[in-house]
């Protein structure tokens, strides 16, 4: 099955690229890395602002690409899927939910962190931002090994899904320390900037 | 009461990550939830945002709701909350 790139994203801690171009981010002393990403790029979407890093990270990564693509948010979109691997998975908010359990004295636990404490919200906030209706899914794997991505992405291409677009990569945050390449695939090859195949995970 | 409708609503925008907004910007009688209607003025909070404020009820004026259905009338607005703060804060 072949498979084929419609766009691609990288952010790190320190830049953000989109099809492997730099894009210019205004940071703005005191605020978080991501919520800098944000702002610079115009994105409207209050709930970013309640998210963990690890679903804030993926929503720019998925903002980005889809705009790429000139797909708005509330268009339905029955054909995709969202996958995501990461190292970290939800251990970040996990951190965090602890300090809120950790004293007996001061044993407040929060929700709104506590939501945040599974790996595949990332994927499940996409997908709600997004309108797709297909499989939504995150791997918690050691690294981004471009053989096990492309043969997770290729689950997700079966035929019985009936998906002919994805939303596939990685995502990782934790103790500030951030990794985000992901991509937008298409079975179909109009428009598309290289096959899916591991030489791009170099790029 | 002022004072204490002030720093509630400092706290709630706090705890609910409420960027961009500022006390002043929260009208005293607003609803707090419009119940997922946009056209329903007022900070449009969901369910976990109801939580978190019985969270910060606990936390910050030693408050426990101990009947779930009291929820509805005490987190109608600021004003309401700050309230049944004021009348039943044990800190």
């Amino acid at each position: 099955m072949k498979a084929y790139v419609k766009a691609f994203v990288s952010i790190s801690d320190k830049e953000v690229k989109l099809n492997g171009d730099n894009l210019p981010i205004q940071v703005e002393e005191g605020k978080p890395w991501l919520t800098n990403i944000y702002y610079s790029l115009g994105f409207q979407y209050p709930k970013f602002f309640k998210m963990d890093n690890l679903c804030k990270a993926g929503f720019l990564g998925a903002e980005l690409l889809m705009g790429k693509l000139g797909l708005t948010p509330e268009e339905p979109k029955r054909n995709w899927s969202v996958a995501l691997m990461s190292r970290s998975g939800s251990l970040d908010d996990d951190q965090t939910y602890q300090q809120t359990i950790q004293s007996a004295d001061n044993y407040f636990p929060s929700p709104a962190v506590f939501v945040y404490t599974l790996s595949n919200i990332v994927t499940g906030e996409i997908a709600i931002r997004h309108k797709i209706m297909g499989e939504s899914t995150c791997y918690v794997t050691k690294s981004f090994e471009p053989k096990t991505a492309i043969a997770l992405s290729e689950c997700a291409f079966l035929p019985e899904k009936e998906v002919d677009h994805q939303i596939f990569g990685w995502c990782d945050y934790l103790d500030g320390q951030l990794s985000v390449k992901m991509f937008a695939l298409s079975l179909d090859s109009e428009g598309a900037l290289r096959e899916w195949e591991t030489s791009i995970f170099t790029i | 009461m002022n004072e204490l409708i002030s720093t509630l609503k400092e706290e709630i925008i706090e705890v609910l990550n409420l960027e961009g907004m500022t006390p002043d910007g929260i009208d005293d009688n607003a609803p707090l939830f419009n119940g997922g209607d946009p056209s329903v003025a007022g900070l449009g909070l969901d369910s976990i945002d109801a939580l978190e404020l019985i969270v910060l009820m606990e936390r910050n004026y030693g408050i426990k709701l101990k009947n779930a259905s009291e929820g509805k009338e005490i987190f109608k607005s600021v004003a309401t909350m700050a309230d049944y703060i004021s009348k039943n804060r044990t800190k």
